[in-house]
């Protein structure tokens, strides 16, 4: 598995060599956007156990902040990078606190962050003064980054396609640290067996909200990119179709690993694209794979890839 | 007095599970509580374990009282509990469950500078400690031959012994066992017998509840006799078979 990941990341480092199409390069940094909220979701969801529907609210929150920090206040990108992280830590911590406090789980858990984050979805559609309402923010500005020959934007296909390659990087490597480490065997007690877990002295509570807390500050970590990427922030960065969006690319990709929603990602970004269909189609086709996937494959592609070999 | 229960009391509504109990473990002895279904023995467990919080009473450890203490700050304390019914984290195997239970040993050798283990991995040298302990464990659990298989595969007296090793990796200064005998053949008995004498031997100090009073009275120095919630006899083993209570407890007035 190790080498088909340093094969696949080699051939991404080489692509845009090879293919010159804008279009083939634009849903590839849609992909790497979409892989590493997945990835980070997956912290949440397939290593900890608890179905989050507050991801897309981290990312939309942390895609605001930036662009009214950038846009209205004409902070630095990068600098404004930091406090938009700052608030979706600030309120995945108390979303995180109040949930495990009262010891949420499974569906409960997931109504309850459904709610927060139709909270903050409409507060961003009214609050016209800051957020320009429905119309959501145009954003013409592009971060640019300081090289010794001057400073230089990252406006053209190829240096967003770099750019978001990197960011996915940078959230696997994380992800895959946090899990490698004591706080990854905390995790998989807490999603296998809480109470067992806690017997063992393990604070369930604290490594619930740390996998929470990380896992939608990486999601934010993406939404500061997004809007800048594709051009505007809307409303409906926050929305359950989008929450849904993301669950389905990890059911999709393989729940119990770290290379599988990055798989299931790509290909829920490419699919509409390469058999051309409409909005509802697309969700109806959605729909259909995630029944297919939890019948048919319950452990994703990445399941059915490691089982062949095994089988083998 | 390694730990020290004091009039300990737990109501559900209307229902006085345990009532007014009150008793200690030294350090180094095995004690046992027995009592017919329904007397209590589990309840008594949970407070002390931190899972239910007394009604009123308290849980004196080493001088300081732990009954507002959640389970795993108890943990922490060293007291460990074993479940009745084995619990087990599915789809991993022997060894991945053993390396989950080493928690507090990571976290007492490390402390905050787990953190750097993020970046550099666990230290070679306590990831050997933890291996070799881990070894010993199932060595002693007799589960070394099966330590690469699924927990799930186990038989249940496998899956019993897998809860005890666990328990004994966190190096509790007292293991709470739940019926460890509860459900097992003769002969997983017998081995059962043969690993709490061995943890014994180790210096670990153990308090058992069952209600197979064979097997206790092989095993404790001392015995608590649960009835209704209540303790009807206390003091050396033997002397607490005998006690009339708790015949008569077990058998009916006609019997004793």
């Amino acid at each position: 598995m190790k080498y088909a990941i340093a094969v696949g990341l080699l051939l991404a480092l080489v692509a845009p060599a090879v293919v010159h199409s804008d279009s083939i390069l634009a849903i590839a940094i849609y992909g790497f956007m979409a892989a590493s909220l997945a990835v980070s979701f997956n912290l949440i969801f397939g290593f900890t156990g608890q179905l989050s529907m507050f991801h897309a609210a981290s990312f939309g929150v942390s895609a605001y902040v930036v662009t009214i920090l950038v846009t209205t206040f004409k902070w630095n990108f990068w600098l404004a990078i930091i406090p938009a992280l700052v608030v979706v830590m600030i309120l995945s911590l108390i979303v995180g606190t109040i949930c495990f406090r009262f010891k949420l789980k499974e569906f409960y858990f997931a109504v309850v962050t459904m709610a927060f984050s139709e909270v903050l979805r409409l507060i961003t559609l009214n609050w016209n003064s800051v957020t320009n309402g429905s119309l959501g923010i145009t954003v013409v500005d592009k971060p640019s980054i300081w090289t010794p020959s001057g400073s230089f934007a990252i406006s053209s296909g190829v240096s967003w396609y770099y750019l978001t390659l990197a960011l996915l990087v940078i959230v696997y490597i994380i992800c895959h640290r946090i899990l490698a480490s004591w706080i990854g065997r905390c995790l998989a007690a807490i999603r296998l067996n809480d109470q067992l877990g806690e017997t063992l002295g393990i604070d369930v509570f604290k490594y619930k909200l740390l996998s929470f807390a990380i896992g939608s500050v990486l999601a934010g970590l993406v939404g500061a990119f997004y809007g800048f990427y594709s051009g505007f922030v809307e409303p409906h960065y926050f929305s359950i179709p989008l929450g849904l969006d993301i669950i389905a690319m990890v059911l999709l990709g393989g729940v119990n690993s770290l290379i599988g929603p990055v798989i299931g990602a790509l290909v829920l970004t490419a699919l509409p694209h390469v058999i051309e269909l409409s909005a509802e189609l697309r969700i109806a086709l959605y729909g259909s794979i995630l029944i297919f996937v939890i019948l048919v494959m319950p452990k994703g592609i990445v399941g059915l890839l490691t089982s062949r070999k095994h089988a083998a | 007095m390694l730990l020290d229960i004091q009039n300990l009391t737990k109501r559900f509504g209307g229902l006085t599970a345990v009532s007014n109990v009150s008793f200690g473990v030294e350090r180094g002895e095995i004690v046992g509580i027995f009592g017919p279904n329904g007397s209590g023995k589990t309840t008594t467990l949970s407070l002390i374990a931190g899972i239910l919080k007394p009604t009123s009473g308290a849980i004196v450890w080493k001088d300081r009282d732990i009954s507002t203490l959640t389970p795993f700050e108890v943990a922490q304390q060293g007291l460990v509990k074993t479940f009745q019914n084995p619990q087990l984290f599915p789809e991993l195997t022997v060894v991945q469950h053993m390396r989950i239970a080493c928690h507090l040993h990571v976290k007492r050798a490390l402390g905050i500078g787990r953190l750097r283990t993020l970046f550099s991995g666990m230290p070679a040298e306590l990831d050997r400690t933890l291996e070799h302990k881990i070894g010993q464990m199932l060595e002693l659990c007799r589960l070394s031959s099966q330590r690469n298989d699924e927990a799930g595969a186990l038989s249940y007296g496998g899956e019993k012994m897998l809860g005890v090793a666990m328990g004994m990796v966190c190096d509790p200064e007292l293991l709470l066992l739940d019926e460890p005998a509860s459900g097992l053949g003769h002969d997983e008995i017998t081995n059962l017998d043969a690993v709490l004498r061995d943890l014994k031997s180790h210096g670990v100090t153990l308090c058992i509840i069952d209600h197979k009073v064979g097997f206790l009275g092989r095993l404790a120095d001392r015995s608590i006799a649960l009835h209704h919630g209540a303790v009807i006899a206390t003091g050396k083993t033997e002397d607490v078979l005998a006690n009339e209570a708790v015949v008569a407890a077990y058998l009916g007035k006609k019997h004793a």
